[in-house]
Parts: C-alpha cells; sequence; structure tokens
C-alpha cells in the first residue's frame, strides 16, 4: 500500500439515496460531496449506476461499506474487494470506508454490524484483515465505530481504547459517527466525551451525523429521524477536539424530500462555524 | 447454520460462531453466558440487548425478500409473508455479501413451501426476473444499420447475441397480469391457472423494464436464437407454423422487433 496522508475536509455533505437522484440532477444542491452505499452500486449495470456516473460527473464522492466484514474469522472476501476496487475507480471515491464489526461466520452472513470483543486477540485479527484489506485496495481505509447493544464479559478495554489500538495498529483511518458514540453511550452507559478524548484527532477523517429511535431504556440506530439535540451537542465537542474533519448526514429510512436534508445540512454549518468562532474567541482571550 | 462440532481454539472465533447461532438458529444458551448483565445498573436484560440483533437480523431480510418480491408480499398479506420468510432464511440463510442475492432461491422454495399455491412460485420466478432485468448489465444495443451491412449471401448463417437483461418464461397462471394490477393498485384479481402455459419475454430497455406476451413460434424462434440457431434454421423452424415463402419475411419480422426492443447487442 502507498502510504497516503490524511485528506483534508471535503466539507459537509449527504448520504446518496436513490429517492433523491432527480432532485439532485435537476436541482444541483449545493453539498459539497456524498456517501454512497457501496453494495447499491456493486451490481452489473441500469439505473443505479446509470445516476451514480452522472452524480460522479458533478460532486466528489466516497464509498461507504457494510460487508467488509473487518472483524470475522472468517477471511476477506476477495471478490467483494475486486468489486469494491473497480467502482471506487468507476467513481473516483476520495476514500473507502467500512466498520469495525463482523457480519457473519462460516460463510452466514446476518446483514448486521455486529459487535466485536475488545480483546487484544481482536485488535490483532482486525488489524490484519484491515492491513489486508488496505493492501489490496491501495489506500488507507476508514474505520467507523458501529452502535452496538451488548458488551462481551471477555472485553479487556474501552470501545474507544480498542478502536484507536487498531487504527495505530492497521495505519488506518476512522469515520467517527458522532451518533453512534451517542447511542452506545447511552445503552452501556459511558461518558460520549471520554470516547472522543480517546480517539487520536490525526486518525479522524471523517463524521456522521444521524438520527435514532429512542426506546424504553435504550436506543437503537435507525437512522430515520431528524438529528437530536444531544447528536448536534456531542458534534460540537468533535469540532473542538478534531477541528474541520468531513461530515455527512446519513439518513436511511422515512426519507424526506431533499430540501429537508438540506436544511439539516445547513443546520451542521451553522454549528461547525459557531463553534469555530467560539474556539478561536476562546483562544484570543 | 451449523453449530461448532470442536471447540475452537479462538475466543473470538467461538463469541461469533455463538452470535450467529442466536441470529439463525435462535438460540441463545451459548452467547447468553458472554454478555454482560447490566440489570443492576440498567433496567434492559441481557434478553432484550440481544434481542436488538435477533430482531433486526429477521426484519433485514424480510425487507429484502419484500423490495424483490413485493407482488408474492401482497398475495401472501404481511403474516403468511413474515412466517415464509422466516422459513426461507432457515432454509437459505444469506451466504453472498449483498441482500440483493438472498431472494435467489425463492421461486423453488415456494414450490415446496407454499405447493398448495402454485401461482407464488410463478410469481417469484416472474419478479426474479424483472429483478434481473433492473440491473443487467449495460450493453450497446444493436441497430438496424448495422444489420442492413450484412450481406445478403451471409444472412443464413447469422446468430444473435440477445442482451443480458433478457429473460424467457413460459406461465401457466394469469402472473404478468396479476402483477401488473397489484403495481398499479387496481381492483384486485383472483390468480387463474391458464389452458396451456403462455409465453413471456422480460428485458429492459434503456432504464425501463418490459415485458409482453409473444407468439408460439415467436418464442420458438427466440429460444431457438438463444441456444445458437442462425437464420437458416429459424426460418425452416417457423414453416412448423406457417408455409415456407412466408417463414423468411416472418421471421425478418421478429428481428425488426427484437431491434426496436434492443434485444439484440450482436451478431454471431
Amino acid at each position: 500500500m502507498d502510504k497516503t496522508e490524511k485528506i483534508a475536509s471535503l466539507g459537509f455533505g449527504l448520504g446518496l439515496r436513490k429517492e433523491h437522484y432527480n432532485a439532485i440532477l435537476e436541482a444541483k444542491p449545493e453539498v459539497d460531496w456524498f456517501e454512497i452505499l457501496t453494495e447499491n452500486y456493486l451490481v452489473p449495470g441500469g439505473k443505479p449506476l446509470y445516476f451514480l456516473d452522472q452524480i460522479c460527473e458533478r460532486y466528489p464522492v466516497v464509498m461507504h461499506g457494510v460487508s467488509m466484514s473487518l472483524g470475522s474469522y472468517d477471511p476477506l472476501d476477495m471478490d467483494y474487494l475486486k468489486q469494491v476496487k473497480e467502482l471506487a475507480k468507476r467513481t473516483n471515491a476520495k476514500w473507502i470506508s467500512d466498520h469495525m464489526c463482523f457480519t457473519g461466520v462460516d460463510g452466514i452472513n446476518a446483514h448486521d454490524l455486529l459487535p466485536l470483543p475488545y480483546t487484544d486477540e481482536a485488535i490483532k485479527h482486525v488489524s490484519q484483515k484491515i492491513a489486508q484489506a488496505q493492501d489490496y485496495l491501495g489506500m488507507q481505509i476508514l474505520v467507523e465505530n458501529a452502535s452496538t447493544y451488548i458488551t462481551y464479559k471477555q472485553s479487556a478495554m474501552t470501545e474507544w481504547g480498542f478502536t484507536k489500538a487498531v487504527a495505530e495498529e492497521s495505519d488506518s483511518l476512522v469515520l467517527l459517527d458522532i451518533n453512534n458514540i451517542f447511542v452506545s453511550a447511552y445503552n452501556h452507559g459511558f461518558d460520549p466525551l471520554v470516547y472522543l478524548d480517546g480517539i487520536p484527532s490525526e486518525r479522524v477523517q471523517q463524521h456522521h451525523l444521524a438520527g435514532h429511535s429512542q426506546y424504553d431504556g435504550y436506543i437503537i440506530d435507525t437512522h430515520d429521524h431528524d438529528i437530536v439535540q444531544g447528536v448536534w451537542d456531542l458534534y460540537v465537542e468533535a469540532i473542538k477536539r478534531y477541528g474541520q474533519v468531513s461530515v455527512m448526514i446519513e439518513r436511511d429510512d422515512n426519507i424526506p424530500e431533499l430540501p429537508e436534508l438540506m436544511t439539516e445540512l445547513q443546520m451542521a454549518r451553522d454549528v461547525f462555524a459557531a463553534t469555530t468562532q467560539q474556539v478561536a474567541k476562546a483562544q484570543h482571550v | 447454520m451449523s453449530k461448532h462440532k470442536t471447540e475452537p481454539s479462538s475466543e473470538l472465533y467461538r463469541l461469533q460462531q455463538n452470535m450467529m447461532a442466536w441470529l439463525v438458529n435462535k438460540d441463545s444458551d451459548a452467547v447468553k453466558p458472554d454478555v454482560v448483565d447490566t440489570g443492576e445498573v440498567s433496567k434492559v436484560s441481557i434478553d432484550q440487548r440481544l434481542a436488538v440483533y435477533g430482531n433486526a437480523y429477521g426484519y433485514r431480510l424480510i425487507d429484502a425478500l419484500s423490495e424483490n418480491y413485493p407482488a408474492v408480499h401482497t398475495l401472501l398479506g404481511d403474516d403468511d409473508f413474515y412466517k415464509m420468510t422466516y422459513a426461507y432464511m432457515d432454509a437459505y440463510p444469506s451466504q453472498h455479501f449483498s441482500l440483493r442475492y438472498f431472494g435467489h432461491q425463492l421461486e423453488h422454495f415456494l414450490k415446496k413451501y407454499h405447493y398448495n399455491i402454485p401461482v407464488l412460485s410463478e410469481m417469484a420466478q416472474f419478479e426474479w426476473a424483472l429483478r434481473k432485468g433492473f440491473d443487467a448489465e449495460d450493453e450497446e444495443a444493436l441497430t438496424l444499420v448495422a444489420l442492413q451491412e450484412i450481406a445478403i449471401e451471409q444472412w443464413g448463417e447469422l446468430k444473435f447475441i440477445f442482451h443480458p437483461s433478457v429473460s424467457r418464461l413460459d406461465l401457466e397462471w394469469n402472473t404478468p397480469q396479476l402483477w401488473t394490477a397489484i403495481d398499479e393498485e387496481t381492483e384486485p384479481m383472483p390468480p387463474e391457472k391458464l389452458e396451456y402455459p403462455y409465453a413471456w419475454l422480460l428485458w429492459r430497455k434503456e432504464l425501463l423494464t418490459y415485458y409482453r406476451s409473444l407468439d408460439v413460434d415467436e418464442a420458438w424462434a427466440l429460444d431457438t436464437a438463444f441456444q445458437g440457431g442462425n437464420f437458416s434454421e429459424l426460418c425452416e423452424g417457423v414453416c412448423e407454423w406457417i408455409d415456407a415463402e412466408h417463414a423468411p419475411s416472418r421471421v425478418a419480422g421478429f428481428l425488426s422487433q427484437w431491434l426496436q426492443d434492443d434485444l439484440l447487442v450482436g451478431l454471431g
């Protein structure tokens, strides 16, 4: 793998969803970049690739996948990686990301982001697979913190300690999902600010912002609601720690019209501007 | 998924097998002892926490199957579709990285599982062919000009290469009409078994998927052309339905329609 430097912020982006294809091409909204869901475009042809090609001509694009299964005891699916690499070339993707999880084992795919134990064995295993993927893809990848609902008794460290160790061991970058930190902090009862403090700034290349669903005693990361105030507040804390990082809104269900998401994206811009202004002011005092 | 036969040496592997046993076999006995009980500080039990994953596994696969088989879903209704999907995921747990291919065995599964409602498996066959049409590989369609450039004496040997989106089905039920009624949310019509199977063609032209019924001679010509039959063989074959004198113009008529529909991408 060629050693790459952390890429400068792309600004404020949105997840590309089929519901918005026509609106994007007709209205040319002021979105700095789009994140595409990798698997949606690993098809031979037809409508998905037709629209994707046009959007890639107009906007920078990054790829976000759910199938690398970096934590699985199974080996990497090289056929999948080959298709990912071809799509990255086709879209001129700025980077590729996936999740800190396993999605199945023994050849069965659960199609979910299943939690890993935070152990030395898992650090070694995940890091080796990330390194292998990076070698094959020829670039550093970003690994995202997933929302989790259980903790294994075997875990010998915190999630953020594990994330940091894997990033350093594999020389990969981090996609820090602010909503997922909020969700997991609530579900497991840890302090999200301590989590943020535990992730080295030089590894953080992208943020996700999203909504979730609150249940009695726990939160599920559903991506089907507006971003809640607690997540905005945590984003403020992330800006204070990591500065300007590419950030995007992830909406996967109950998808509103594009203008509604543009309003939410403007909120992200406003929060960033206000926070950086506040930080600058504090530094001058 | 089978349970591990020997005790794995890796703790990571063991945990992953146990978690999958919960999701796939609904057996939480193995994974439960490995999960931290937060009962004293949080009112969320281990069972509730595991249920988040267990429920998501089922819902995600139901959604995937429903997206590819909306008319099967409508015909069955929610409750029976959910039950059927759980039975299907037991029989065919997903082994592909993409949910797009999770339903690839549904037609065969429905033949056994809902053998008493045969229109269901035929609907699954029809919807899977539509799905194939939707995202099959893009290929440049053959033009009339390209065909006209072929010297007349070479036509006899001419073979035809079809677009990857093309499917040919023989259907025993009014499945396409039923699908259309469901898709357009018009007055529901009853499934009806036909006197004899009808031939259908499904394909994509540009970005839209189409289907149409076929006369028996065109269906035969298409099937023969798919298998590498040349123009002469098609002309000889259609003589079963029309006289030899009119056979070449009948086949030329098929070709003209196939070109208009963007079915052809090359000549062999």
